[in-house]
């Protein structure tokens, strides 16, 4: 699907070594999670297999990025850039694509300590900067998928949501200035970064008008606006003693907790007190983590295997609405400070306390932390995807997660997705309670025909949910046929969409298959 | 339940599930303390390419199974490009039920039934094996010209000291020291000499399981035939071999000890007195063989339960092999009681150490992959402040010191045995 002279040029740009067509090669990078449910949703056999691309490239640098873009104007190939590369969207939607690997852009460029921001390349990881900048007392946003994926895409390219947002925010709230090669292949810095003296990653708005929104708005380009080579974001200070000291071999890890953090598990009988527990909970500040998962999503979070998660599970049948509060503090006076508040909150918003009855271990702080204790959904039964997604208020959100409960629980009658009782739900508050994101993580078979088509039809009943009920707009609102079929009911935001595609890329160069096309598709 | 390596096809719902996560580039995620040692995969470090992890060799052998790629010469380089340590392995286990190293071994099993495989190297070395009983192809009657005429050696002692290709040929003052150790101590051994042949680690490793198993054979039964009811070994290559490979094609009630083991041992019983000083800053580093890949393979028998729609898991539990009980703390205890060495630990240890980048076939057909792999592991030592780098295998000694020579670095390496003789009053 390249020519010679097409593969040539992008050689001349990284080297033999750092580019490749081999079609072995090539097709790990057609691999995805979740592709299989991509497949169906495009009428193609439920395959963990999408598009594979025309050839992978390694480059190491922003000018290697821009030369590259200059490569696929020239040529009229597409390119697909991804970062750590984790899910479906980080596959080339048509096969005369370039996966651009940002794996070599691996360096933290800078820790601004006294101003509290990072900037990273593409391929650091949530748990190398958070290593590194727990090293000067202070921590990052870590993205909810996990501690091994890239900050700078989910702060430039994706939701972003994560475990500790009630006091980090979502990822698209921690960028500041950016380095972004257009898919012209010129170069745009946004925010201070534009500035011409003084230029510096401090903000991410002006002068002028900001370009935040139009580079990721809701839920990012996934590339299809060009190449983030560089993203500054915010850094907030580590909740508690800044250690970490974990001892014994894996899996039977132990972590030296530090000094003044602890877990609270408040169990609720409904869902007025739920939502008001939230609300409070994040209106006194009180939560480093503050989010409401349900009984198997707590039993999962803590156990080490699915047969201990079966177990808990069984075990667990009081707990219905737990409501999860991670308490860090810096000193003894803090401390007790804030438990009296939390155990004082506990008793106003008519919860109890259910901590004592749970078997936490201590690594599970450490995984807390480390942004971990999602990764456990994968453990139940080795694939999982969330749907709805929405992110508005906490009254929104507990709305969602209700009406959901009926629609899952048909599909899990039908034994293509996992039984979670319907109630498998992640609220995670943001900015003290002004926001709130919610999503509804299900558990299916990614080796099951049956399992991966009903999971994809349940998915696909969300998203009308999410209309017909007025709820957000979900997570997986991607591509032209998503948003032509979207839009149109939500202000018709996809012509706008495409309007800002088309100034960007007037040629559809950035792969926009999970973004939208510069010119409507016939 | 076969502990044999079962076929790549019985692995196609393990490849299927992989998540393409990459949690098997990176050492357990609750283990990262900093950005320049946080990843775990000397391949992928090496060659970038997603094909080069452990999850991305999942992938090609999916692809290979279900005929989407054919072979060709770039498929067996990745194939091969991979030490086969198994760092992949104990990140992804950590909250996953994969098993990419399992994966890679079919892969490799399968090249060579296919009659691909393995690479020119891989098949020299194997040739020699077995005409000379080593992969060098050195003089098999010269195996024991490392043996000094002081050192005692007993024809009939129960234990028998397993010196290896390595340590016999190109190491052999590991073979001095721990012998000269071993007479200190008091403790009778025998050598085998010409009746050692190769533990069969090399052919193993490449991928040849069918031409391995007559060589298992015969050396457990030589052991047997001598009267051996235990046997040390310095080489971690050949520890591993005995102790987790052997019994899966070849059951024996030898026991299989590694010398840090035996030392520690002998310590505990004060039969090996360590008085003198070596005061030396030294870090050490975990051989792949002596740590997470020494684990026995285990027997299951039971059934996979549902007892929640689509949540399967198996009765009992099925025992997993992540590198929670290799010999890790033998070598340390024995260097801490080392009066005046002052042990310093590098950041990737025990089960989730970084591999020095010589095995799996990897320094026979990749010689500079090896020396990267080592210069990066080198590198993480000299980060430590220590000026000495131990550790307890005669083939990560040799990459190490090739690293070392080609860096210029100003850093000594010492086998274990080494620095416990320089210990030991003359």
């Amino acid at each position: 699907m390249i020519k010679d002279n097409e593969f040539e040029a992008l050689e001349k740009i990284v080297g033999s070594q750092n580019v490749t067509r081999d079609e072995a090669i090539l097709d790990t990078y057609a691999f995805q999670w979740c592709a299989e449910i991509i497949n169906v949703v495009n009428d193609r056999p439920p395959a963990r297999y999408y598009i594979r691309p025309a050839a992978v490239i390694l480059p190491a640098t922003t000018d290697e990025v821009q030369q590259i873009v200059k490569v696929c104007n020239q040529y009229k190939l597409s390119f697909k850039a991804f970062s750590t590369g984790l899910g479906p969207w980080n596959c080339v939607s048509s096969e005369r694509t370039i996966q651009v690997d940002l794996r070599r852009m691996n360096k933290i460029v800078k820790i601004d300590v006294k101003n509290q921001y990072a900037v990273v390349e593409p391929y650091i990881s949530g748990a190398q900067l958070q290593a590194e900048t727990m090293k000067f007392g202070l921590n990052c946003h870590m993205p909810g998928a996990g501690p091994q994926v890239s900050p700078l895409a989910s702060a430039t390219s994706m939701g972003g949501p994560g475990f500790t947002s009630a006091s980090t925010g979502f990822a698209g709230r921690n960028v500041l200035g950016v380095e972004l090669v257009l898919p012209t292949g010129e170069l745009l810095q946004i925010g201070s970064l534009g500035l011409k003296s003084g230029s510096d990653w401090y903000s991410g708005d002006g002068p002028g008008p900001s370009l935040r929104g139009i580079m990721r708005g809701f839920m990012g380009a996934k590339s299809g606006i060009g190449i983030f080579t560089k993203v500054a974001t915010k850094l907030y200070p580590f909740p508690c003693e800044a250690k970490w000291e974990v001892t014994g071999e894996s899996p039977n890890y132990e972590f030296h907790i530090p000094n003044y953090l602890k877990f609270y598990i408040i169990n609720y009988k409904d869902w007025d007190s739920l939502t008001n527990a939230l609300r409070r909970f994040e209106e006194e500040e009180i939560g480093f983590m503050c989010y409401y998962g349900s009984t198997a999503a707590v039993c999962a979070s803590f156990a080490k295997s699915r047969q201990e998660l079966a177990s808990q599970y069984a075990i667990h049948t009081r707990l219905k609405l737990p409501l999860t509060i991670m308490m860090a503090a810096v000193s003894e006076r803090e401390y007790q400070h804030k438990q009296k508040l939390v155990e004082g909150l506990i008793e106003e918003t008519g919860g109890k306390d259910y901590t004592p009855k749970l078997k936490i271990r201590d690594i599970s702080f450490a995984e807390a932390l480390r942004c971990l204790l999602g990764f456990h959904g994968f453990l139940i039964t080795g694939a999982f995807q969330s749907t709805h997604g929405g992110m508005e208020t906490i009254d929104m959100a507990a709305r969602m997660a209700q009406l959901n409960i009926p629609l899952k629980r048909k599909f899990i009658d039908k034994k293509v997705i996992a039984d979670d009782r319907g109630e498998g739900v992640w609220i995670a508050t943001y900015e003290r309670g002004h926001m709130a994101h919610c999503e509804m993580p299900t558990m299916y078979d990614s080796t099951s025909s049956e399992s991966i088509i009903g999971m994809t039809e349940y998915s696909h009943a969300c998203d009308v949910m999410d209309l017909e009920e007025h709820l957000a707009i979900p997570f997986f609102i991607e591509g032209d046929k998503h948003h032509e079929w979207y839009g149109p009911h939500c202000m018709n935001y996809h012509i706008w969409l495409r309007k800002i595609k088309e100034a960007f890329d007037p040629h559809n160069i950035a792969d926009p298959g999970f973004y939208i096309s510069s010119k409507v598709q016939s | 339940m076969t502990l044999e390596l079962k076929k790549l096809a019985e692995y196609k719902d393990i490849m299927e599930r992989c998540l393409r996560c990459s949690m098997c580039k990176w050492i357990p995620q609750v283990q990262i303390k900093s950005w320049k040692y946080a990843q775990v995969c000397p391949s992928i470090d090496e060659y970038n390419f997603h094909a080069y992890s452990g999850g991305g060799r999942m992938i090609i052998a999916l692809s290979l199974l279900t005929e989407r790629i054919g072979y060709s010469d770039e498929l067996l380089n990745i194939i091969y490009r991979c030490t086969s340590c198994g760092a992949c392995s104990v990140s992804c286990k950590y909250l996953n039920d994969l098993e990419p190293l399992e994966v890679i071994e079919a892969l490799r099993k399968k090249v060579i039934e296919d009659g691909v495989g393995p690479l020119p190297a891989h098949k020299k070395y194997m040739q020699l094996t077995e005409e000379v009983h080593n992969p060098y192809g050195d003089t098999h009657s010269k195996r024991l010209a490392w043996l000094p005429a002081d050192v005692k050696v007993s024809k009939n002692a129960e234990l028998a000291y397993f010196v290896g290709c390595t340590t016999s040929y190109r190491r052999k003052e590991i073979a001095v020291a721990t012998t000269r150790i071993l007479n200190k101590a008091g403790v009778e051994f025998q050598l085998l000499g010409e009746e050692e042949f190769c533990c069969g680690s090399p052919i193993l490793r490449a991928g040849a399981e069918e031409r391995v198993k007559s060589l298992i054979k015969r050396n457990i039964d030589k052991f047997k035939d001598r009267g051996i009811k235990k046997v040390i070994t310095s080489c971690a290559g050949c520890y591993s071999t005995m102790k987790a490979d052997y019994p899966r094609y070849y059951k024996h009630d030898i026991e299989i000890l590694h010398t840090s083991e035996l030392l520690e041992q002998l310590l505990k019983e004060g039969k090996l007195k360590l008085t003198k000083k070596v005061p030396l800053t030294v870090t050490y580093h975990d051989p792949c063989h002596l740590g997470r890949c020494s684990e026995p393979y285990k027997e299951w028998h039971g059934q996979i339960m549902e007892p929640i729609s689509l949540v399967r898991f198996p009765v009992p539990p099925k025992p997993i092999r992540q590198g929670t009980y290799g010999c890790y703390y033998p070598p340390r205890n024995v260097l801490k009681a080392i009066p005046g060495l002052t042990l310093i630990e590098m950041e990737r240890i025990k089960e989730y150490a970084y591999c020095c980048g010589a095995g799996g076939g990897v320094k026979a057909a990749f010689p500079d992959f090896a020396l990267n792999t080592a210069s990066r592991r080198v590198e993480e030592a000299q980060d430590t402040g220590a000026k000495v780098l131990a550790s307890c295998c005669p083939f990560c000694s040799t990459n190490l010191k090739d690293a070392i020579e080609a860096n210029k670095i100003n850093m000594k390496f010492y086998d274990l045995t080494e620095l416990v003789l320089m210990a030991m009053e003359d």
